[in-house]
């Protein structure tokens, strides 16, 4: 009897790992099929994780039960909580990480799941019979069975890496790119397209001189990304800051010819957030000079990573550039910065649980979405890893809500507006951003992770505790007072003037505050952000109650977008390309006026009726 | 988001006496509400006016009260892009106000104002600042105000509003870029630009603001109340100036209980005209109310038309007249010239600014003036599209006749001055036009400042 597994995974980058360990967890059987087993949860751009909107992606990848936040806990060497001096909103974690070290602790993790079945080779097609996916089957022809298949595979697919003149197929440098699953995914009629990215130079450590480099070090009391980590415990390093000058912008220009970018060798579309050196010399001509950070890959390892400083100009040119840059007179590059080309599903393909609406048990998620960045990928993995299960075993879906994760955001905006150029988190994607915030990303989705069968009965009985202080801290808080001068006034209005903590407060003897193993000032951010935003966040969600009625609202499945008469030609096609599931959805798909809105919900509400969610 | 399920109705036509009346209803039960109200046998075809009875009272009892026309225009090609129906009846606010019950009763609710163009927008018929502009279209009586109109409805508000959302959201753009991107080493933007950002939109939001209510003056017009004691002809010169017979005329003192307004075009300013109950101790309930109404009218006037009766001996109540409008710039309208003098015109002291004009509204004698002097008590009647760079009006401007108005009338006065229009006239004629760093309109209050009334 052949071996069917429920859960397919093609790739084991930062989606793999998360959809294997999410199937595993629930109980499903996993094949977890990679190119090596050296190379999960690899990062083979920016060594680092977090980051404003990435940082509160990975505080709920860990709130649901994912890995992410504990491996770069586990892992990291230079931790930093980013606009500090901003709202609790936008506080987001970012650490960098020991990339050799956080690869090792994700594989051993994995490995010690019983349920996950390494499969170590080349996918080269997925198995479909009956519009159904059945498994797949590698390059040399051996099948893997199963329920459903999760792809991936990231940059991988028909990937071309440039380094000046010189191309090459490459998923990753020194790996080869998947030609036949590109192949096998656009032969099942999946809408495609071309993106780019790219990545700098690494350097030698001990070529690098740092005497008189500006250094910049991470938090003295570092925030961890898991609410199960208490402390960080490992070792920090240092970064140094440096800047491009003419110099190095002369170069840029007078080699122009020789750059894939702009001699238009590459055709795909890049991130314009994440310029290469050659897009900031020639889109920004009257900056002076780019700030570059030097960044070790690891606390042991050679390589030093040149952030800010992405190229794909020939190989002799970078060296001459990197040369060029303070420090780095002597600096011997252990390899080129190069661009890499790859296919990208078009998200719109997909269901909000990131299963394909053509195939049934065919899930996508990563970069492979158009997505760039591990926390994006990340988060997918976790939602196609559950989705998947689910499907498998036969129950509801799990769709997040824009007002209640960025994950929700994420793949709202992925799956209705589809994808122009590589999606990357903002917090300024979220219109509910002070509902989402990473102090209550646990009081938001552990319960929904727990429900899902994603959160062990040991971080449950965590997050029950921390709920309770929660709440005990807010209560103790509305029901304080404290002396003002000559007349005793409530705590809370005390607490919403500016400039005043809880913390502080606390410190005062003006209330009693209970926190747990973590950071104070995160867990106290959840009750004074609730006292402090009172107004704002109430407005928040009656807005959220409002959009809920819309998110109700059903469209069947089929239903027939370009008959609608009083829809633009357009506003059909674009309705029909995304298929939305509600109404409230075909609000937001990109060129979609309120009158159409209006339109359609009329005739949807006369083609079968509401189907009131 | 969406508009309701629900059927509109409402009175489409301005409230008041006309020759017809038009109550419109939107919305998916438009017809079924319709052919309650109509005749049994009525079949409504799409775009065809029918004509039918409109009944009331229900199964025996049921009775026609109208004859009308009736008209269907299925949505989404209707103006509101729902089934809407046009019922034209006969011009009777009583009837009208009937037939709007009825549409009640039988499930249609009272539209909010505006509420069909703000349907019109919901379904894709109109933006909304075009849907305020086609408002404005209706309601427009005057070509001026149909051309500040039209250059609303062509977009100028539109993209004046576009631009103030581009500024914005530039600045959003930049504080979002700075929250998001907060290790770049640079800054997107700082305070002191945020700062001015604002205040330069707020600004132009206050500039928009102040040319709006500017432009309010042309939409809505000002209005001219008609002042008078019982049966001095102030309905006659109501009518007379209208050019048609609106108000009930008759010998009888207290005729006119209720306010009567009418909208008229007068040197291209929209004028709502008021005729008032006559100013009086009032002999019952209902007139007490009229006379009150009358009395309110005036607060809200741009200017107060006094008639006089030349025909009859002068009294206390005439001076009561005068006296109830020294709030307001006042032309004094001295009626019934054709018939033999009681008193002269020239027996009185004129405050300045005061227009004295000799009328008959019987014989029509003097009108042609008293309009002359309305339009110069309303600031000369100069409000006008400003002209923008472009040659387009682009802004709506009231021109004010600066201070005086009927400035030098003083000097002028002598035998036989009450005769005629006074000097000064239009002020300023079309040349004029642009000139807009004259004050803002204010009507010629500032020289009838009406130390004094008329007085012997």
């Amino acid at each position: 009897m052949k071996r069917v597994y429920d859960v397919v995974v093609v790739g084991a980058g930062h989606a793999g790992v998360e959809t294997a360990h999410a199937a595993a967890t629930v109980g499903c059987s996993v094949a977890l099929c990679t190119l090596s087993r050296e190379t999960v949860a690899q990062m083979p751009c920016n060594p680092a994780v977090g980051g404003t909107a990435k940082g509160h992606l990975v505080r709920e990848i860990d709130a649901l039960g994912g890995l992410m936040g504990r491996a770069i806990d586990a892992t990291g060497i230079q931790f930093k909580l980013l606009n500090r001096s901003r709202g609790p909103a936008v506080w987001s974690p970012r650490a960098q990480a020991d990339k050799r070290r956080y690869s090792e602790w994700m594989r051993r993790r994995l490995d010690a799941m019983p349920g996950i079945e390494w499969v170590v080779g080349r996918v080269g097609r997925v198995a479909v019979s009956g519009q159904a996916a059945r498994g797949v089957e590698l390059e040399d022809g051996t099948p893997v069975w199963g329920r459903s298949v999760v792809v991936t595979t990231g940059t991988f697919l028909n990937g071309l890496i440039h380094v000046g003149p010189e191309t090459r197929p490459a998923g990753r440098l020194g790996e080869p790119a998947s030609i036949q699953l590109g192949e096998s995914l656009r032969a099942l009629g999946l809408v495609w397209g071309r993106l780019k990215t790219g990545t700098p130079p690494r350097l030698a450590k001990g070529s690098i001189e740092y005497d008189g480099l500006k250094e910049e070090r991470g938090d003295a009391e570092p925030v961890p990304f898991s609410f199960s980590t208490g402390r960080v415990e490992r070792e920090q390093v240092l970064c140094h800051i440096i800047h491009t000058g003419d110099k190095a912008h002369g170069l840029v220009r007078k080699h122009l010819a020789e750059s894939p970018l702009y001699n238009g060798q590459i055709q795909g579309i890049g991130p314009r957030y994440c310029p290469s050196l050659e897009d900031k010399v020639m889109r920004f001509p009257e900056r002076e000079r780019h700030q570059l950070f030097l960044e070790p890959e690891g606390v042991d390892v050679e390589e030093v990573y040149l952030s800010g400083c992405s190229m794909s100009l020939p190989a002799s040119v970078q060296e001459r550039i990197v040369r060029s840059l303070p420090g780095l007179s002597q600096a011997e590059m252990l390899r080129p910065g190069y661009a890499v080309e790859y296919d990208f599903i078009q998200p719109t393909e997909l269901a909000r649980t990131l299963e394909t609406k053509r195939i049934r048990g065919l899930f996508l998620a990563g970069q492979v979405n158009g997505t760039s960045g591990y926390e994006e990928a990340a988060g997918q993995g976790l939602v196609a890893g559950v989705n998947a299960a689910r499907q498998v075993r036969g129950e509801g879906k799990f769709v997040l809500s824009r007002a209640e994760a960025y994950l929700g955001v994420m793949v709202d905006d992925l799956t209705t507006g589809g994808c122009l150029e590589p999606y990357r988190m903002f917090t300024s994607r979220a219109e509910h951003r002070l509902l989402l915030r990473i102090d209550n990303a646990d009081l938001r989705l552990t319960p929904r992770g727990r429900e899902v069968g994603l959160v062990g009965d040991l971080a449950w009985e965590r997050f029950g505790a921390r709920q309770g202080r929660h709440e005990r801290n807010l209560a103790r808080v509305r029901a304080g007072r404290v002396r003002d001068g000559a007349r005793t006034v409530e705590l809370t209005q005390v607490l919403r003037r500016p400039g005043v903590s809880l913390a502080g407060l606390a410190s005062e003897g003006a209330v009693q505050v209970e926190t747990g193993p973590g950071p104070e000032m995160v867990e106290l951010s959840s009750v004074e952000t609730e006292v402090k935003y009172e107004g704002y966040l109430r407005r928040q969600e009656a807005t959220v109650a409002r959009q809920r009625r819309d998110e109700r609202r059903r469209i069947p499945s089929g239903f027939p977008f370009d008959r609608v008469p009083g829809l633009s030609r357009e506003v059909q096609e674009r309705l029909t390309g995304v298929g939305p599931a509600t109404l409230g959805q075909a609000a937001r798909v990109p060129g979609v006026t309120p009158a159409a809105v209006a339109v359609l919900g009329a005739y949807v509400k006369r083609w079968g009726g509401w189907i009131e969610a | 988001m969406f508009s309701s399920d629900d059927t509109i109705v409402a009175l489409a036509t301005p409230r008041g006496r006309g020759g017809l009346g038009v109550v419109r209803l939107s919305g998916a039960q438009a017809q079924d509400v319709a052919q309650a109200l109509l005749g049994r046998a009525t079949v409504l075809e799409a775009r065809r006016a029918t004509v039918t009875t409109l009944m009331d009272g229900v199964g025996g009892r049921r009775r026609a009260i109208d004859e009308v026309v009736a008209t269907l225009f299925p949505g989404p090609g209707s103006y509101t892009g729902e089934d809407v129906v046009e019922v034209s009846a006969h011009g009777s606010p009583v009837l009208l106000d009937r037939i709007v019950a009825l549409a009640l009763a039988a499930g249609a609710r009272l539209a909010e104002p505006g509420e069909f163009t703000f349907r019109a927008f919901l379904h894709g018929r109109l933006d909304l600042v075009q849907a305020e502009a086609v408002a404005d279209l209706i309601e427009a009586v005057t070509p001026r105000q149909a051309r500040v109109a039209f250059d609303q409805l062509e977009g100028t508000m539109t993209a004046r509003i576009a631009a103030l959302d581009e500024q914005l959201f530039d600045l959003t753009m930049r504080l979002e870029a700075s929250l998001d991107f907060p290790e770049e080493g640079y800054h997107f933007i700082t305070p002191a630009e945020v700062a001015e950002g604002i205040a330069v939109v707020r600004g132009k939001i206050e500039e928009t603001l102040t040319e709006a209510s500017q432009g309010r003056l042309v939409r809505e017009g000002c209005q001219v109340v008609i002042l008078g004691t019982p049966n001095v002809g102030k309905s006659s010169i109501f009518n007379a100036l209208l050019g048609s017979s609106r108000s009930i005329v008759a010998g009888q003192p207290g005729t006119t209980r209720d306010l009567v307004t009418e909208r008229l075009d007068v040197d291209g300013l929209a004028v709502t005209l008021v005729d008032s109950a006559g100013l009086r101790p009032a002999t019952d309930l209902v007139e007490e109310e009229g006379v009150a109404r009358a009395r309110g009218a005036v607060g809200v006037a741009s200017v107060a038309l006094v008639v006089l009766d030349r025909s009859r001996a002068w009294s206390e109540a005439e001076l009561q007249a005068l006296r109830e409008a020294d709030e307001v710039p006042r032309v004094v309208a001295v009626n019934k010239v054709d018939l033999p003098a009681a008193w002269q015109p020239r027996e009185f002291e004129v405050p300045d600014g005061v227009e004295v004009v000799e009328v008959s509204a019987a014989t029509g004698e003097g009108l042609v003036r008293l309009r002359s002097a309305l339009v110069q008590a309303l600031g000369g009647g100069r409000a006008v599209a400003r002209q923008s760079g472009g040659g387009k009006p682009s802004a709506c401007e009231i021109v004010g006749a600066g201070g005086g108005g009927a400035g030098g009338c003083r000097e002028e006065r002598g035998p036989g001055c009450g005769g005629g229009v006074r000097a000064g006239g239009y002020g300023a004629g079309e040349d004029d036009v642009r000139g807009i760093d004259r004050e803002p309109y204010a009507g010629p209050g500032a020289g009838a400042d009406l130390r004094t009334v008329l007085h012997r």
